[in-house]
Order: structure tokens, then sequence, then C-alpha cells
């Protein structure tokens, strides 16, 4: 049993390298300290060693440090005064991060974080000045969740600006932010964010500990911890949310989420989170509650027509002819009678074509994309019906339901539906309806007994929570939804008090 | 790393046993399924039944057909046989599609077959589970195989023209409805009788020419087209038919006539009819028929002043006497013929306790039954043209 082995979690594990428990001291001569960093450092060629003075070594990898603090607030004012004590040195430097240490394990862990170090020479001590720098992009829109009406800033890929957008949207003490390292060979830098006071204790714990005993050696992006971490790794359906948009972020951190963002990812994760809020977009708060209501319904309304309309049309036209309507029996009839194909084939050919479609478009670069989109749609799409290998109804219903899956807010669970469809596709074309029938039991079941940091996956319907639906698939005023949602089991249960009115009635 | 709070690991070995098993029965059981691919099959779009000339029954079917030579054609196949199943073998040996009855629209019997009774064909369509209960049922005059054979100029399909043709004049409340889940409760209820409209060729037309009176199934006698009125508004409530009615001038008030000899000619279009029916005398049965219309004017000729209240209070009047006078007739007549289309049995069955009431008991006792109409007329708008 291959597949069983290749689904078993219980993988055998590599024996693991025992953590160095290096508590070397550092040297107090110059000579033999530089000489310990290049061995440990594997010789660089970009670690500079510069003699400031006889009794003064500094030592930083270059690029990572900034050369104007490095310059101004360092080398300056060491050349002018010529210290001979760690302590002395220390009082000189003008740079707010400094710290000293004894061990060699540590000063190599300073260096390659971006630190300067200055050795003096007769101590056993090294001070670590951190003046990092580390090249970024500018903040800019997010590409991939757009919106009309709201903020316009992404999220990028450093950790630190990162912070301060949140920092920037909640400014409060209880901003709670814990740093934990991650991945033995890249040691990725992932801050767990949460607000003290809404976000459950318990719920922080949970991915505290989650965190912590991830045992991997690499961490390049956050969609990577957001699946390792979650509830049911093998699911489909993605369990937490990952976002671009700080406003996004920080609305889950105020409706007692917990919030993490790893360093070099410009996308944040955000848990627990329910199924019915993957079809949320963060435009839905900014709109009036009747749009946002409307356009929200249109996205559950899209979310069925994408999974179900390809499969409807394959078993009413292979088993269910009774059901289709009256007037609409001759034309699909007629452009089906010259396709030789079953609809099941007919209609799996066409998704493939689709889906090669938004493939080869999401891999192309921009320009050659636009193209791609210009030969998919109009070449393949005449001339597969004019070939007689497609009915032009169902050519109308595969874009339908291509288009209905690119509603959903979240790419991830746009995805999904896509995936999902060829299943159910499969099962209408061999038993229809009861196919059908058969596909949607398997997902409801499935989405029941799905949790998301131990939440309930398809929370507030099961278990029903009428409060909470206020703010579901619809969006009622916001007066009304004065309540967090249950399922994230919030310390403080109100945004504010519902019986008062938030806004006082004037006089 | 997967992180599994509510589960023992026995549970999700269980799971895994059961979706390979899941994924073997998909594999096994594909092909199980009969499939109907659409253009693959022969659609019935319309039956008409017939008395055979050698065996039982004598079909007339109109089954479309598409195919990649010639789009889309229209076959009218006649066969005979025993049975409607043996008919369908019979009508499958001489198509290229395999026949089948689930987009089935209308069900047309013949005025002969009719006569004889529909009680078998009534059963063997309702327990027909691809037969749609919404199929439409019509009488047509004489035999059902000339009219759906006849070649018309201006007809491409017959089976969809003579549905939509049921269907507007049904929809629109000239016509009494005729779905098979109404013929088919009238015909089992006790104390109720169907009706179904009649149609016949008129040269290259199809037109609807009255209503067929049924008794225990059988057809005892027929309605001319404008009657289709009375006897909606006794069956049940109504919308939006038109009725148009000539006065004669012994029934109009003067205050409305010119001249003495003077008729009256209204149309109107009832807005909302109500009925209530009230068993007085169990005994002997007698009713009392309370019909509430309110109605506005379309048309009348010759036209008088209608903005003076008397005038229009004379002309409701006028048209309720005429109206009581009509309906007594048309219930007369269904008296007379034993065919209690208005359901009157079904309101003597739920007020007398231990009626133990049986068709042939109702119907002897209908002959003889007593109904005092009460017509309340109220003209709500005058003046609107369409």
């Amino acid at each position: 049993m291959i597949f069983k082995r290749l689904l078993d979690k219980q993988q055998s594990s590599p024996p693991m390298e025992a953590p160095p428990t290096n508590v070397e001291p550092i040297a107090n001569t110059a000579q033999l300290f530089i000489q310990a960093i290049q061995a440990a450092t594997h010789y660089p060629d970009d670690l500079i060693v510069k003699s400031l003075s006889p009794t003064l070594t500094l030592l930083y990898i270059n690029h990572l440090v900034d050369n104007q603090t490095l310059n101004d607030h360092i080398i300056a004012p060491l050349q002018v005064n010529t210290t001979t004590t760690p302590e002395a040195v220390i009082d000189t430097l003008s740079v707010a991060d400094i710290q000293h240490g004894s061990i060699l394990a540590e000063a190599i862990d300073a260096l390659v974080h971006g630190a300067a170090l200055i050795h003096v020479a007769g101590y056993s001590k090294v001070i670590f000045a951190s003046i990092i720098t580390r090249e970024t992009r500018a903040l800019s829109t997010p590409e991939n969740e757009s919106q009309v009406i709201g903020t316009q800033v992404g999220f990028n890929e450093s950790l630190a600006t990162n912070i301060s957008l949140i920092r920037r949207y909640i400014i409060s003490p209880d901003l709670c932010h814990k740093k934990i390292t991650i991945g033995r060979r890249t040691h990725t830098a992932v801050s767990l964010i949460y607000i003290h006071g809404i976000a459950s204790e318990q719920m922080v714990n949970t991915v505290q500990q989650r965190l912590t005993d991830l045992r991997i050696d690499a961490l390049i992006d956050s969609a990577v911890l957001a699946e390792m971490i979650d509830d049911n790794s093998l699911s489909v359906f993605p369990q937490m949310l990952l976002t671009e948009r700080p406003d996004r972020f920080c609305d889950g951190l105020l409706d007692g989420k917990v919030g993490i963002v790893v360093d070099g990812s410009s996308m944040a994760v955000i848990c627990p989170q329910s199924f019915s809020e993957f079809f949320q977009s963060q435009e839905d708060q900014n709109l009036r509650w009747p749009i946002a209501t409307f356009v929200r319904l249109l996205r559950l309304a899209a979310f069925f027509l994408s999974v179900y309309l390809t499969p409807f049309y394959v078993a009413a036209l292979t088993f269910h002819y009774e059901v289709i309507p009256q007037a609409f029996i001759v034309p699909l009839s007629e452009s089906r009678a010259l396709v030789p194909f079953p609809p099941i084939f007919e209609a799996l050919l066409l998704e493939i074509i689709i889906e090669l479609l938004r493939e080869a478009g999401a891999r192309l670069p921009t320009k050659i994309g636009q193209t791609i989109g210009i030969v998919g749609g109009i070449v393949i799409g005449t001339a597969a019906v004019q070939a007689g290998i497609t009915s032009n109804i169902l050519l109308i219903i595969i874009a339908l339901s291509a288009l209905a899956s690119f509603t959903s807010p979240s790419y991830m669970m746009g995805n999904v539906v896509r995936l999902i469809r060829f299943p159910i596709i499969l099962l209408a074309g061999y038993w229809g309806f009861y196919g059908i029938m058969l596909a949607f039991c398997f997902l409801l079941i499935h989405l029941l007994r799905q949790s998301s940091l131990g939440a309930p996956y398809l929370s507030p319907f099961y278990p029903p929570r009428f409060k909470d639906m206020r703010d579901s698939i619809i969006r009622m005023p916001i007066p009304l939804t004065a309540k967090r949602p249950t399922f994230t089991r919030p310390t403080d249960e109100y945004k504010f008090n519902p019986d008062e009115p938030i806004k006082p009635k004037k006089s | 790393m997967a992180y599994r709070y509510h589960e023992k690991e026995g549970d999700d070995e269980k799971m895994k046993k059961w979706l390979w098993c899941m994924i073997l029965l998909v594999l096994l059981l594909y092909g199980c399924a009969q499939t109907n691919i659409l253009e693959r099959i022969g659609l019935t779009t319309l039956i008409g039944y017939d008395v055979g000339k050698e065996k039982k029954m004598q079909t007339t079917a109109v089954i479309r057909e598409v195919n990649p030579e010639f789009q889309s054609k229209v076959d009218v196949i006649t066969t005979e046989d025993n049975t409607s199943k043996g008919n369908r073998m019979e009508v499958n040996r001489r198509v290229s599609k395999k026949v089948m009855i689930g987009q089935m629209r209308v069900i047309l019997f013949g005025e002969a077959l009719a006569e004889e009774g529909l009680h078998y064909y009534i059963d063997a369509s309702l327990e027909n589970a691809s037969v749609n209960n919404g199929v439409y049922t019509a009488i047509v005059k004489d035999q059902v195989a000339p009219l759906l054979e006849y070649d018309y100029q201006n007809i491409e399909d017959i089976g969809q023209h003579i549905y939509r043709l049921l269907e507007q004049n049904i929809q629109q409340e000239y016509m009494i409805s005729s779905m098979l889940h109404e013929v088919g409760r009238d015909y089992y209820a006790v104390g109720r009788d169907m009706a179904m409209p009649i149609i016949e060729k008129e040269e290259e037309l199809i037109k609807l020419s009255g209503i067929a009176l049924f008794k225990d199934g059988k057809m005892v006698s027929t309605l001319p087209p404008p009657d289709s009125f009375y006897v909606k508004v006794i069956r049940d409530t109504f919308k939006s038919g038109i009725y148009e009615t000539t006065l004669q001038s012994e029934d109009l008030p003067s205050i409305l006539q010119k001249k003495t000899d003077d008729t009256m000619t209204v149309a109107f279009d009832a807005i909302r009819s109500k009925r209530t029916m009230t068993l007085v005398d169990a005994k002997n049965p007698e009713f009392d028929l309370t019909i509430k219309l309110k109605a506005r004017v379309l048309e009348v000729s010759p036209s008088f002043d209608q903005s003076h209240r008397k005038s229009v209070e004379a002309l409701e009047k006028a048209i309720q006497h005429k109206l009581t006078k009509e309906l007594a007739r048309v219930i007369a007549h269904s008296q007379k013929v034993e065919s209690d289309v208005f359901g009157f049995g079904e309101e003597y069955r739920s007020h007398v306790r231990h009626a133990e009431l049986t068709k042939e008991k109702w119907h002897s006792l209908y002959k003889n039954m007593k109904v005092n109409i009460h017509v309340d007329f109220v003209i709500l708008r005058n003046g609107v043209f369409e």
C-alpha cells in the first residue's frame, strides 16, 4: 500500500542533530578571536575585520549592516576616544541596541543577525552593536486582495515594517508581540501577535505551543507555516487566513483572533478562521450595509454556482433530461447534437482547458499573460464550438463557474472551489443527481468535522450562533453587531455596549 | 504535523478504511446507472390516446429528435397495441433513438375513448414516475390521430404548439385548468368530477372548442367555451380572466336604456372572485352559493354615462342578474348529466357526519340538489381600457 505510506503522518524521521552545546568563551586576544569567528563562519569574503586601534577590533558582515551608522556612530567616535575597556566603549557608542557577551556562539549569532562586533584586547568579552539593514521594497498596494474602498497598503517582506503597520492601526499597550525563531537552518523570525484582554488565553497558548514545537529546518513563507500548524493539514480547505492587508489583519486581532507574521513573507496568518469568513472581504466593512450584504450573498451564490453548475449540467444531460426546462431543451440538444463525447467528458475537457489557461496566465509574465487570455478565450472558445467538441451552452456554464470561483476574496479558497469541482463532476457523470448529493454530503460532513484552532469551522451556522450570523453571510448595520464572534472565545465579548447607542441622539 | 484534539487514532484508521471502500464503490458502480444522454433520446412531448381499431389502444406520439444532419425534427407516430408500454415498444421500432416520456407536456384523449372511460389512462399516467404530474390533459373532438398528423402550414412543432395553447389559455384563466394532478384529484375524490378542455382542428389552426364534463371518468356532456367562466367561478377563485356578456333588453334597467329594445354588451375582467358554498339542508341537499366578484369594466357598447353612480349601480344589478341566470343554467345542465364538476359533493361530505358518500350515492343526490345562487357583483373601476 504505497498510498497508505504516503498518507501516513508517522514518517520515519532522520536523527536530529544535537543542538550545539557550544559554550566556548571568547578569547581575550584579537588574533584568536578573529580566527575563531572566521572558522565558525567558514571564512566568508564579506566578513570585514578592521583594527581601529591597537586594542579595538571591529568585525561585521558587509551589506548586512548600515554603513552610514557604522561610519558615523561606531568608527568615528571610537577613533576619537581611544578607550580600552568594554564599559567605556559602550558609553562611547551612540547606537541604541548594544549588548555584550562572553560566549563565542552568542557573538556569532549576533554577527549573522547584523551586529558589528567590537573586541577589546585583554577582555574575554565582546560588544554587539546591532545596526542591521535589510533590503526591502517600499510599501505598495496589496496585489492579491485589492479593494476599491479602503486602505491601499499591504504588508511587505520586512517583519519590522509589518509590525509597524500593525502598531499603527492598533495603538494600545495591550497589543502583545512574541518573537519566536523557527527553522534549524534559516532561523526565521516569527512574530505572534494578539490583543491581551480580547484574545483567548487558551488559543494564544495553543498557537504558541504549535509554533515552538515545530522542528523544521527552514521556513520561507507564512503559507507553509499555516499549513503546518493548522488543525488538519490533510484537508483541502484552508483553516487559517492568509492576508496581505494590515487592516484585515488588525480587524481579526480585534475580533479576538491570533495573528502570525513571518519575516520575509508578505502574507500574515490569522487564526482561528471560520468557513464563512473566507468569503468576506475587508471592503464589506467599508461599504454601506445593504450593499455589503448583497455582495456577500453574491459571493455565496457564486460559490455554489461555481461548485455545482457544471456538475448540474452533466447530471441533467446524462441522466435527468426531465428537469431541463421546456424552452431550453431544443437549443440545448441542438448544440449537443454535434458533440461526439458524453457530457462528462465534454465538461472535464473544458474545465481542464480553463484551468490550463488560468495556470498559464498566472505563470507567464504580465505582458504575455494578456495575450494568453485572448488566445485562450477567443481561439480555444470559439474554435472548440465550431470544431464540434463542445456545446456553446457548456462553454458559457464553464466560463461562468470559472468567473464565479474568482469572486472569493481569499485566493486560497478560490483554489479549493476550483479543485473540488472535479470530483463532483465525476460523480455527477457517474450517478447524476445522486452523485451530486453524495458529493454534497461528503463535503458537508468534511466541513463539519473541520476545526480551526479547535473552533468549529462552520460557525456560526453549526453550532448555530444567531447573534454571530449578523456578520456572516450578511452584514447587519454596525450598531447591531456589538458582539465579537463566539468561536474565537474572546475574553471581552462585546465591542461596545449594545444597549447604549454608539451615536448619541441629536438633541 | 497535524494536530487533532477531538479524535483518537482508531477513528482515523476507521475513516481511512471507509474512504477506500467509498472509492472502490465509486469505481465498481460506475456503469450501473442507466444513462439517458439528451441528444441520444427521442423526447415525447405529447401523447394522444384513441380507441384502437384492432387492438385496445391507439396512441399517437409527438417525438422530437435531434441529429447532427438535420438539427431537430418532429415525428408524429401512430401505433396500436394493448398497453401504453406496448405502444412505446411499437414506437421504438420506428425511430432511431430511445423514446422517453420525461419531457411530456400534454396528454390528449379522443372523444370516443373519453366516452368509454379514462380510468386506466389516468391511473397509468399517475403511477408512472417519469410522467410529470403537471402535464395538461385535454379531449380532442373526434380522433386524436388526424389532428396531430395533419401537416399544418404554420405550426412547426405540434406538441409544443398544443402545450403553449393550453398553457396560455389556462394561465390567463380563459379555460379551466386540467393538469394531471388536478384531474387525478377530481377523479379519485368522492363528490367531484373531472372537467377537461376540448380542442379541435379548425382548418390550419387548433382551437379550444369547449369543456368536457365527466361522470365517473366517462365523458357525458360538453359546454361551450364561454361557459368555462361560470365553471371556473364556481369551482375555485378567479383572478384575471376576461368575460364578455350581452345583457338582453328585458334584463336591462330603464336607466340604461335609450330605446326599449336595446341590448347591451359588456366586457369585464374579474379582479377577484370568491365563492362560498354552504350546505343549508343535508336531507335533500340544498346549497347556498355566494359568489363575490370584483371586476373592472373594459368595454360597454352602447356606451352610457358611467360617471353617474346610479347608472353604474344599475349596471351592476343587471350583470348580477344575468350572472345568476347563467350560473343557474350551467349548474342545471351539469345536474342533468350528473356531473358534479364544481365539487358540491365534497362540501356535502365534509359537513354531513357519517355521510358514507359513494360516487353513485352522490350522483343520485346531485341530480335533485337545490342551489340558491347569490351573486355580489361590484364594479371597482370603469373606463379602464387594456
